[in-house]
């Protein structure tokens, strides 16, 4: 008996030892914050195409989950190994949110590889060198635009409220009918939020573009305490997927949701095609979520051939927008000549580029972001 | 057992060792203890490593405020934003608990006074099967069991009790419960079942013979005779429901929610362990007097943990 | 007659309960099995293994994850044996000092809510770079499994037959012997069944590994909870019904020893 356990603990000692590729082969280690089709983005297309290129290379990918609190994982991973002083760190490209970003810049944990790369000159954006106030210029590329829409079925909603005052009289009629999914549960609920914000104090111009102020805070203040009562005639849904979720199941019949999620879901079968999106007035945000390489990342030039691939017209047309329904992260003139008129129009069938351009907005600076969080967990809980 | 050391020693053949008529062996105490704490060493490490030191940090962090000095600040942040997770947590544990023990009386009555011994056979079968389903899968199940327009909701509405429009999901405090009850009944169960099994049977039969109901039996005869074990397994599971993470987050979207889920969302998104291991000694003192009464419970005077 | 309306109620309530346990797990096993499950419909449109071809795919994580999660049970097992007998064996055995504060010890880690201690751990474990290790993981695995085992561990040799030990003590085998060739046989059924729900607890670990092991380890509750959160219920029920195998297994196997009289000495 006793050799029979030392057999089968030996054969767990063998087991427990990391699946790590031949030798011959070099690993490129991939880590992202975001929902799972971020993951799968990489494991489904672009992994799959970057080791095919690169015969030898394996590509490996690690979701740290949705919302800041994956960017803050990354961040943490990055740190600890600077502070320990390892010479090479075990993430060589991460897909982070602005915010994160920002942070590892602040920290001096980043490469400044943007020039480097031939795609670097593909994106004249002010989201590639502004990342909420922080100035992060040669140092991320946008892998995708996303925005944030509200979803509602036109069969029971046949007119969807414009405007965010139009919404608080119609969840005040249609109690529980409206969902989202709070701070915690992901950024289509935060996202919400500052729009509530936005909205509420009218003071978008200070929000988005600075300077800080901290007078604001008593507005932003009465802007949420205001959400209290809103928040007790909706549902609270459990995160990004969860809104998507109960939209579909008949839960609820509107709530903020991620337009390339949206449209993910739908394809895969998930959302049923009759559901609809809007943007609502004065407009909700939309964030770039960026490709950064760290400082020390093992495998620099391997990095730099990734984002470079990912980043280049014809991945950004069939990756991005064709398969996985993101706006471009490089500018849109490159990638539209790649495509053709039907799945270029597809990604703007509900939200025109007119919506995007007058109601799609930024996230507010850091600062109010962060004020904005804490006000929300004090007043609108 | 000073006899059998006698006539094993007249039998045992002459070692290097003293003669019978030594002293008592006064210089063999020492080595033993020094064994058995060198064999207690590796779990007594483990344990200072492991939960004796982060309780340790817990607490001194919970009490370093933001800018590196010492001061409740953290639980003036935590009772200002969470202080309504802080009731409802303990409320719903409570609650689980009282509820589980209810049903645990009387399922194990039933098992121990049920005179149809074919029922009592299914259900002693049946209400086994959530003891090892992990709470993560519990959760799961029970995410779309309870929805709105889920499992149970549709077999209601399939039997004609409720309308579709009248379905009520249960995807708040009240799935919340529904899951733990779920998961903790058999574990309270079987150590009630158990304690009642153990019981001496003559005055169950005593007062049957005297024409009590079973009822009346259980409630006045049965049930005091198990106080012990019900307040051990209740305490025990007080503690577990402190401290589970999954169902709160996959079940309870909203507000206010177990503080479990505050605590990981402190941690992950705003790496504040200040306002969390606050909340962390919060729930140590709502678990410390629950746990006391176990703890007198538990060290039996024959020094066998129960 | 009356037997048979006695069991009316009888069968109402056995239905109940049975709908109230296997209601949600019959809900698992129509998820894995759906492809396309829309409102409003009371069952789903559409069956099939779809969704168990994505999750076994090359690429999908459910293989790692289950090794993994396999790799780390049987280390947790191990380590957690290793030092537990020695620990229970002392505990039963031989005269320890400060046997009370010794036993309050082992049983402190039950009075506390755990999730608090994994968050600090898993900070200690950041600093010392074992945070995303498998190493990491085991070791909260084995406190948590630490506790039920050196309890299982003290009962089973103090139920050995002192005599037996005796014996052979007196006829000359030294102390390592006696255990070796007697206790440890003698009390290896115990032993057994507290490996067993150590590899049980290991498997099943959410809150340890959430804190201590994400990103890198993977697990397969882990697995199944981003499937969940992610609105990927086909995956989630998959990824559930394999942890819930062993689960289903055990119990099985244990429906034959689980006896009244040994649980009312277990807590009471």
């Amino acid at each position: 008996m006793i050799r029979k356990l030392s057999m089968l603990m030996a054969s767990a000692m063998l087991l427990a030892l990391p699946a790590a590729p031949g030798s011959a082969q070099t690993t490129l280690n991939v880590a992202t914050a975001g929902d799972q089709n971020m993951v799968d983005y990489i494991n489904d297309y672009l992994g799959p195409k970057f080791e095919a290129a690169n015969p030898g290379v394996s590509v490996v990918a690690v979701g740290t989950g949705p919302g800041d609190s994956g960017s803050l994982k990354i961040f943490e991973k990055l740190d600890a190994q600077a502070k320990a002083g390892v010479e090479a760190w075990d993430v060589d490209v991460a897909v982070v949110h602005q915010r994160g970003a920002a942070q590892m810049l602040a920290s001096d944990l980043l490469a400044k590889y943007r020039d480097e790369i031939a795609t670097g000159k593909l994106v004249t954006r002010d989201t590639a060198d502004n990342a909420l106030g922080a100035d992060v210029g040669g140092y991320v590329m946008p892998m995708f635009h996303s925005q944030i829409a509200i979803a509602y079925n036109p069969a029971i909603v046949p007119n969807p409220p414009k405007t965010y005052e139009e919404l608080v009289k119609w969840v005040a009629d249609n109690p529980g009918q409206f969902g989202y999914n709070g701070i915690k549960g992901g950024m289509s609920g935060v996202g919400f939020v500052m729009g509530w914000v936005e909205a509420m104090t009218g003071e978008s111009e200070k929000l988005e573009k600075g300077p800080y102020d901290p007078a604001l805070k008593a507005k932003i203040e009465e802007a949420l305490a205001a959400m209290k009562p809103f928040n007790a005639g909706v549902t609270m849904t459990p995160g990004n997927a969860g809104t998507l979720d109960m939209l579909n199941r008949g839960e609820i019949t509107m709530g903020p949701v991620w337009v390339d999620m949206f449209y993910t879901w739908v394809a895969d079968g998930k959302m049923s095609p009759e559901i609809k999106l809007a943007i609502i007035g004065p407009g909700l945000p939309g964030q770039p979520m960026y490709y950064i390489i760290p400082a020390k990342a093992a495998s620099q030039d391997l990095a730099r051939k990734f984002v470079e691939l990912a980043t280049s017209p014809e991945v950004q047309a069939e990756g991005i927008v064709k398969r996985f329904n993101w706006y471009p992260g490089i500018d849109a003139p490159h990638v539209q000549s790649q495509l053709d008129e039907a799945t270029w129009a597809k990604l703007f069938t509900d939200v025109t580029p007119d919506d995007l351009a007058t109601k799609g907005k930024p996230f507010p600076l850091s600062d109010y972001f962060t004020e904005i969080l804490e006000t929300y967990e004090r007043v609108a809980n | 057992m000073n006899a059998s050391r006698t006539d094993a020693e007249a039998v045992r053949p002459a070692r290097a060792a003293p003669t019978v008529s030594e002293p008592s062996p006064a210089p063999r105490r020492l080595p033993e203890s020094v064994w058995a704490l060198a064999l207690l060493a590796p779990s007594l490490l483990l344990l200072a490593s492991l939960f004796l030191y982060p309780l340790s940090l817990s607490i001194r962090s919970a009490f370093t405020e933001r800018g590196g000095d010492g001061g409740t600040g953290n639980f003036g942040r935590a009772f200002d934003l969470y202080g309504g997770d802080i009731v409802f947590s303990g409320a719903v544990a409570c609650l689980t608990v009282a509820i589980a023990d209810i049903l645990a009386i009387a399922i194990a009555g039933y098992l121990t006074l049920g005179r149809n011994q074919t029922a009592v056979a299914w259900l002693r079968w049946l209400y086994r099967w959530p003891l090892f389903i992990p709470f993560v899968v519990a959760a799961q199940m029970m995410r779309s069991f309870l929805a709105k327009n889920g499992l149970m909701n549709n077999a209601i509405v399939g039997l004609g009790l409720l309308e579709p429009t009248q379905t009520v999901g249960f995807l708040d405090w009240r799935g919340v419960i529904v899951t733990f009850v779920w998961k903790q009944l058999p574990f309270v169960t079987l150590i009630v079942a158990g304690a009642m099994a153990s019981l001496d049977r003559s005055m169950i039969e005593a007062a049957r013979n005297l024409g009590a109901g079973r009822l009346r039996v259980l409630i006045e005869i049965v049930v005091p005779q198990i106080r012990g074990p019900l307040v051990v397994a209740s305490v025990l599971t007080f503690v577990t429901l402190m401290s589970v993470l999954s169902v709160p987050m996959m079940i309870n979207a909203g507000s206010p929610t177990m503080i479990t889920v505050d605590m990981a969302y402190r941690i992950t998104s705003l790496s504040d362990y200040g306002t969390a291991n606050a909340l962390g000694v919060i729930s140590y003192l709502m678990t410390a007097a629950v746990a006391w009464l176990y703890l007198r419970q538990g060290i039996r005077r024959d020094g066998v943990p129960p | 007659m009356t037997r048979a309306l006695a069991w009316i109620p009888r069968g109402i309530v056995l239905g109940l309960l049975a709908f109230a346990i296997f209601g949600p797990i019959a809900n698992l096993v129509l998820w894995a099995f759906a492809e396309r499950w829309f409102w409003p419909h009371a069952l789903p449109s559409q069956y099939g293994f779809e969704f168990w071809g994505r999750v076994f795919s090359e690429r999908g994580r459910a293989w790692n994850s289950l090794g993994t999660s396999v790799a780390i049970a049987l280390l947790t097992v191990a380590v957690s044996l290793a030092i537990s007998a020695p620990a229970g064996y002392a505990l039963a055995r031989l005269k320890v000092p400060l046997r009370a504060l010794m036993m309050l010890a082992f049983l402190l880690p039950q009075a506390f809510p755990n999730l608090p201690i994994y968050m600090n751990v898993a900070r200690v474990f950041y600093w010392i770079g074992l945070n995303g290790t498998i190493l990491g993981v085991v070791l909260v695995h084995s406190l948590h499994g630490l506790v039920l085992s050196v309890w299982i561990a003290a009962a089973a040799f103090a139920s050995v037959d002192r005599s037996l030990e005796e014996a052979a003590r007196n006829i000359g085998a030294g102390p390592l012997r006696t255990f070796f060739t007697v206790s440890l046989p003698l009390a290896a059924p115990g032993i057994m069944a507290s490996a067993v729900f150590v590899f049980l607890e290991s498997l099943d670990e959410f809150t340890g590994t959430y804190f201590v092991g994400v990103p890198d380890v993977m697990t397969l509750p882990l697995l199944m909870f981003n499937a969940s959160m992610g609105g990927n219920y086909q995956i989630a029920a998959i990824t559930a019904l394999i942890l819930l195998i062993p689960s289903v297994a055990f119990m099985l196997v244990i429906e034959r020893f689980l006896k009244a009289d040994v649980i009312a000495k277990i807590g009471g």
